[in-house]
């Protein structure tokens, strides 16, 4: 007769205890700093107060969510989120993409090595700082951008306080910064393809248009499902970072995201009710995109997303 | 028909560097700028004079930023919060992938789902904020790397490096009588620097640009990372000599606003230019790692 799961359980502890033991401080860490915070939600539900504290603090029920759905703040600001997001899918999903593959005709390897050292250095920039550049870049008094518009006969443009342009402002930036190393991961599943392909195509006599249009697209397909799947998942996180650094109450209307919101009127305005409930609304969302996401994924490419 | 295929394929061949060297100089460009920027006069700067070289080359904006106390003291709790943080990071979280590497560990199934369910959703912003007041944490240099210190994706990459390892290796550890501790110690992580070296860089740069943790929990001006110093001083155009704590006043007679903001990115950046040949070593790898694995 088999022993219990539980005997069995027990018998593993003591043997490997160590491992166990090695278990702990990870475990601690995540109850203590992911777990406890989703026990906090239920703020979203009473009407807290910090003096009173979490238990003592009246329920609600769904007080703040009806508040929320009828809040014309939230409205645009949920507007704004999906804009933004969509914007920057249109834009900057794509040109990854095509970058990879452009890159993968260049032969010269010094050339090559150069500008990826080059183009991926954004990446690993903080917001401050990229923002900073811009600030710089895009500045009305002796901004290089603004001198080039002046010198071809336009006017300078405010771009950080101009509720036309900011959106566009956040999208280039954006696509500065992240671009170059969204190439990654294209280029290591181009080397992934069979060399002998492209050799074949060629003594076929086929131009480079050709061989890209039909070895290294077709390849590179999985991989651009997969991670259009993921960016579709995170689209409600339009870039709350960048935002935070880079705007001000003149672009608000146009700008003022779902996590700048939330940081806006919790911390701000210490309606920690009401802007855990948005947050909730938010990670809810979140949650079902990206469950949805991976079950596609697994459906239709055979892989999980983890 | 092959004549003007290859006279096609020159074309594209030209083009294509043409297009890459261009998306350089996109790259570049701006760095270039604020590098003029930073070492032109008050006069060059402020008239808009200053493209890509510095016009009446000086060196004292760069000594009057650095001698500001706050940028003094933001730039060491920067490096404090970096080392301390990539540290402890490196070691909770082995110690968490180690075990988790087994498949003979009873439990595992649910441990990992413990992980990755904090990936997919969070308590978010204002319940974490109270947890950490409760805690006592705001206005203190732990609270910049303490929630961050294990991060669950560069936990599954340690993880999935561990699990490549042959058994055999660890076995012959085990039958000298080693504890699974030791073995992690001893055999397993000094074979796995590779990984270790990535997934320290990562850790370090996260913590080297994290601004919006100490946005949210620390107010005292002499407790903030340079990050923070940083975007304030860049919302702080027009008042930028009432914020800035150095001891010369006179100094800021030939340094504008936008020298100031320029030199303070430039020397936030250098420490990232530091390490940048060793990430690049290493990134690429650690990027496969986490995304051919699935």
């Amino acid at each position: 007769m088999t022993p219990s799961y539980f005997k069995r359980l027990r018998l593993d502890v003591v043997r490997e205890w160590d491992l166990y033991l090695m278990l702990i401080p990870g475990i601690l860490f995540l109850l203590l700093f992911k777990y406890t915070p989703m026990y906090g939600i239920v703020i979203a539900f009473k009407d807290f107060n910090i003096y009173d504290g979490l238990a003592a603090s009246p329920w609600v029920g769904m007080e703040h969510f009806e508040k929320l759905f009828l809040s014309e703040d939230f409205a645009r600001v949920f507007k704004n989120t999906l804009i933004i997001s969509i914007y920057k899918i249109f834009f900057l999903f794509p040109l990854p993409i095509i970058l990879a593959v452009l890159m993968n005709e260049i032969k010269n390897m010094v050339f090559k090595r150069g500008i990826q050292t080059i183009v991926y250095l954004p990446h690993f920039l903080s917001w401050v700082i990229v923002s900073g550049l811009f600030l710089q870049l895009l500045s009305t008094n002796g901004g290089l951008i603004n001198k080039m518009i002046v010198g071809l006969g336009g006017e300078s443009i405010a771009f950080f306080m101009n509720t036309e342009v900011f959106r566009s402002v956040l999208i280039s930036s954006a696509g500065w910064k992240e671009v170059g190393w969204g190439m990654i991961i294209y280029l290591a599943s181009i080397a992934t393809i069979d060399p002998q392909l492209y050799e074949a195509a060629k003594i076929d006599g086929a131009s480079r248009f050709r061989q890209i249009w039909h070895i290294t697209l077709p390849g590179l397909v999985p991989i651009i499902i997969l991670m259009f799947i993921l960016r579709l998942g995170n689209i409600l996180e339009a870039g709350t970072e960048q935002i935070l650094v880079m705007y001000n109450s003149i672009v608000y209307e146009v700008a003022d995201v779902i996590g700048t919101y939330v940081y806006r009127i919790g911390l701000g305005q210490q309606d920690y009710s009401f802007s855990t409930a948005v947050g909730l609304f938010d990670s809810v969302i979140g949650f079902i995109l990206i469950i949805t996401g991976n079950y596609l994924s697994r459906k239709f490419l055979k892989r999980g997303i983890w | 028909m092959r004549q003007k295929t290859s006279v096609l394929d020159k074309v594209f061949v030209a083009s294509n560097y043409t297009f890459f060297i261009f998306m350089g100089v996109i790259t570049i460009f701006p760095f270039l700028n604020l590098i003029a920027k930073s070492l032109s006069s008050e006069a060059a700067v402020i008239s808009g004079q200053v493209n890509l070289l510095p016009v009446d080359l000086q060196f004292g904006t760069y000594v009057y930023v650095m001698s500001d106390k706050l940028f003094q003291s933001a730039f060491i709790n920067s490096i404090i919060v970096t080392v301390v943080g990539t540290l402890l990071s490196l070691i909770m979280t082995s110690l968490s992938a180690y075990p988790l590497s087994k498949p003979k560990l009873r439990g595992r199934k649910i441990f990992i789902l413990m992980f990755v369910f904090t990936m997919l959703f969070s308590g978010g912003l204002i319940p974490t904020y109270l947890l950490i007041r409760e805690l006592g944490l705001v206005n203190t240099l732990p609270v910049l790397f303490l929630p961050g210190m294990i991060s669950v994706f560069n936990m599954l990459v340690i993880k999935s490096y561990f699990e490549n390892i042959p058994e055999a290796l660890e076995e012959s550890a085990k039958i000298d009588g080693a504890s699974n501790i030791r073995t992690l110690f001893q055999v397993v992580l000094p074979l796995s620097l590779p990984v270790l070296a990535t997934i320290a860089l990562f850790y370090a740069v996260a913590f080297w640009n994290d601004f919006f943790t100490a946005m949210i929990y620390i107010n005292s001006p002499d407790l903030k990372p340079l990050q923070l110093y940083l975007k304030e001083l860049l919302a702080s155009a027009n008042n930028i000599f009432l914020k800035l704590d150095t001891i010369d006043v006179n100094m800021a007679m030939n340094v504008s606003p936008q020298a100031i903001q320029s030199a303070s990115i430039i020397v936030a950046t250098i420490p990232i230019l530091l390490v940048y040949p060793f990430l690049q070593k290493y990134f690429v790898k650690g990027v496969m790692l986490g995304s051919v694995k699935g």
